[in-house]
């Protein structure tokens, strides 16, 4: 019955009830639309960074990554190999070489990282046979080249231009090498782009005088909820020669950047959260003040403080109730076409492209956004209603059934 | 047997600055199955003097006991629980609760008495025929005429078999036909069923059907006599 006189008493007042209905809508629907937003960018900028170069797992001697140089080549790498076809998850593997290197043109020179690849393995591993636009991807013949858009721009060379790349060698000389470029790619990170030149793994052995050596194997599993365990299972294997690193350990910066999203997400709620309250407390008090008399007769007749409490509670609670309902519709409804659409932001292109996330972002409906709307509004509005609560048990039956 | 006895009981209201001396000195108790009625001039006391014999008002000197027992020293929810269980209350503008049925004002106190549903229908069934008001079951007040407020007002103040129900002026607002309707209610009620009414009015329709009537001037007992 409570819920019933509730229900009834919000809808007495009709247009102030949906004023703070309305604003939960927004405030509800604009957390989950925002929400959805920064995690479909994260997830690009992962997504592309994964894509792009970086695969799920990749394979090292011990300290490659803090310290990339060529002499720190992978040990005994038919250990590694029979281990990677041993081991259940795996998708995909590929080798590579790795190395920070020089590379000149007739009219430019740039730093940048040469990457030695076999051509069919890395079309399973990573999407830069997808991003040509201009020229065509590695066919497997000797000293071809490909170069980022960006690379290409500030060498000023095209498909056909020769470049020299020079990196430091196994010996401690400079190794050299006259490439052809084969074709221009372009992914969504325009950093990446100027930094990452690829070739053939062949060319790169040669170059760094590698011999049969491998400096990298880069693993794309099966499902990426296993990334973990397959990292785990790889480590175990391979042992304290090795180090197996998973995306996570490899974009730390990336990684770092969600948690602290995460955070950021945290103080986005508190604020709506704050402007809730001060609605949610205007509205009750104004509902409680408008039936004083109501309330006074409540008492008169016998009803308890702690009820009278709960009555101004419990509406509040269905105002938020009904407003987070309807604001998680509308978020549904606003998020899911936009994320197959998506959002162009066009005019920030600039700024995200360099961050790596596209221009155009896919927001993404997350559980997450949901469950903490449903736990924080409702408990949101029940802290507004609680001084007006405690306000209506504040009544003195006499002076509240004077009260005109 | 006594319900109420109020013993040297003064009000003083000091709220406006101007201390008002509503209630000098009275001395009074109400015997189960009376028909009171408490009559005086304008600001002579009457209200003040039901509302604190209904404890929703307390006195400024004196003690009031209900059935024996001291209100003074009761907690708010005991005191609650006093109102709920053995007062019944009927007010000059009936407050009806606005967003409730008849049926479901009536069945309101029943709730807070932790009474099932099946049981509440049953029982505010059987007490809107008895008042000839079963007709009125779904309409909410602000569709009922004054006459029907107040026939629904007295179906909640008596539908937990009060020992006492306290009715502040129940027919200034009615026209005299109405009010004489309810009033032929009100005594059917106390005769039938033993219940004990106490009214104030200054009304003579209601002052004629007294069994008992106070008169009160200046917040003294001026007359006090069964008739
Ligand atoms: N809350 C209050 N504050 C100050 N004075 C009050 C208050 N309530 C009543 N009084 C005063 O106390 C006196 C008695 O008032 P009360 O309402 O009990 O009279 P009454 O007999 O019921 O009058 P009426 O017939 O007009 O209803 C009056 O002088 C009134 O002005
Ligand atoms: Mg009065």
């Amino acid at each position: 019955m409570l819920f019933t006189i509730a229900w009834r008493n919000i809808w007495r007042n009709r247009r102030r009830s949906l004023i703070i209905m309305v604003s939960v809508i927004v405030g509800v629907s604009a957390v989950m639309v925002n929400d959805g937003l920064m995690v479909g960018m994260i997830h690009q900028m992962l997504d592309n960074q994964i894509g792009s170069h970086v695969s799920h797992i990749q394979i090292h001697a011990k300290g490659f990554n803090a310290n990339p140089v060529v002499q720190n080549v992978i040990p005994e790498r038919q250990r590694v190999e029979r281990a990677l076809e041993g081991t259940a998850g795996i998708r995909d593997w590929s080798r590579r070489n790795v190395s920070f290197g020089l590379l000149s043109s007739a009219r430019n020179s740039a730093g940048g990282r040469i990457v030695g690849v076999e051509a069919d393995n890395e079309t399973a591993i990573t999407s830069i046979h997808a991003s040509i636009i201009d020229g065509k991807y590695l066919s497997g013949k000797p000293r071809e080249m490909l170069l980022g858009r960006r690379m290409a721009e500030k060498l000023k060379v095209g498909p056909g231009d020769k470049v020299v790349g020079m990196a430091s060698a196994m010996s401690g000389d400079v190794g050299s090498e006259l490439f052809r470029v084969v074709g221009i790619y372009e992914t969504l990170s325009s950093e990446f782009d100027k930094g990452y030149v690829f070739t053939s793994l062949e060319d790169t052995r040669n170059m760094l005088e590698l011999g049969d050596n491998v400096l990298e194997y880069a693993v794309i599993v099966e499902n990426l909820d296993d990334i973990e365990h397959v990292t785990q299972k790889l480590r175990e294997t391979l042992g304290a020669e090795y180090e197996v690193l998973s995306y996570a350990d490899l974009l730390p910066l990336l990684v770092a950047q969600v948690e602290l999203y995460g955070q950021m997400m945290y103080i986005i709620y508190v604020i709506i959260g704050l402007a809730m309250i001060f609605g949610i407390v205007n509205t009750m008090l104004m509902s409680v003040f408008e039936r004083i008399q109501e309330f006074g007769v409540l008492m008169a007749i016998g009803m308890k403080n702690s009820y009278v409490f709960r009555m101004v509670m419990i509406e509040a609670l269905l105002l938020a109730l009904i407003g987070t309902g309807a604001g998680i519709l509308l978020g549904i409804a606003m998020l899911l076409p936009l994320g197959t659409i998506g959002i162009d932001l066009s005019i920030f292109a600039e700024s995200l492209t360099s961050f790596g996330a596209g221009a155009i972002i896919y927001p993404r409906l997350t559980i997450n956004s949901i469950v903490s709307v449903v736990l924080i509004i409702p408990v949101t509005a029940l802290l507004g209603a609680l001084y007006p609560a405690l306000k209506a048990t504040r009544l003195q039956p006499v002076t509240a059934i004077r009260y005109v | 047997m006594e319900v109420i006895r109020l013993e040297g009981i003064h009000k003083t209201y000091s709220d406006s600055g101007v201390p008002v001396h509503a209630l000098r000195g009275i001395d009074l108790s109400i015997a189960q199955g009376e028909f009171t009625v408490i009559a005086g001039p304008s600001g002579s006391g009457k209200t003040t003097l039901l509302n604190i014999a209904g404890a929703l008002d307390t006195p400024t000197e004196g003690n009031v006991f209900f059935t024996g027992e001291d209100i003074g020293e009761k907690s708010r929810n005991e005191v609650a629980s006093i109102r709920l269980e053995k007062l019944g209350f009927v007010f000059q503008a009936y407050n009806l609760i606005p967003v409730l049925t008849a049926m479901e004002n009536i069945e309101f106190t029943m709730m807070l008495l932790g009474i099932d549903e099946k049981s509440r229908h049953e029982r505010a069934r059987q007490i809107m025929r008895e008042l000839d008001i079963a007709q009125l079951a779904d309409k909410r007040p602000n569709e009922m005429s004054g006459g029907q407020q107040q026939r629904v007002a007295v179906a909640r103040a008596i539908v937990n078999n009060p020992s006492i129900i306290l009715a502040d002026e129940p027919t200034a607002n009615l026209d005299s036909e109405t009010g004489a309707t309810l009033l032929d209610l009100m005594q059917q009620m106390n005769r039938e069923h033993k219940l004990t009414f106490v009214f104030s009015s200054h009304d003579q329709h209601v002052i004629d059907r007294a069994q008992r009537l106070i008169l009160l001037r200046d917040g003294v007992i001026e007359q006090d006599e069964s008739l």
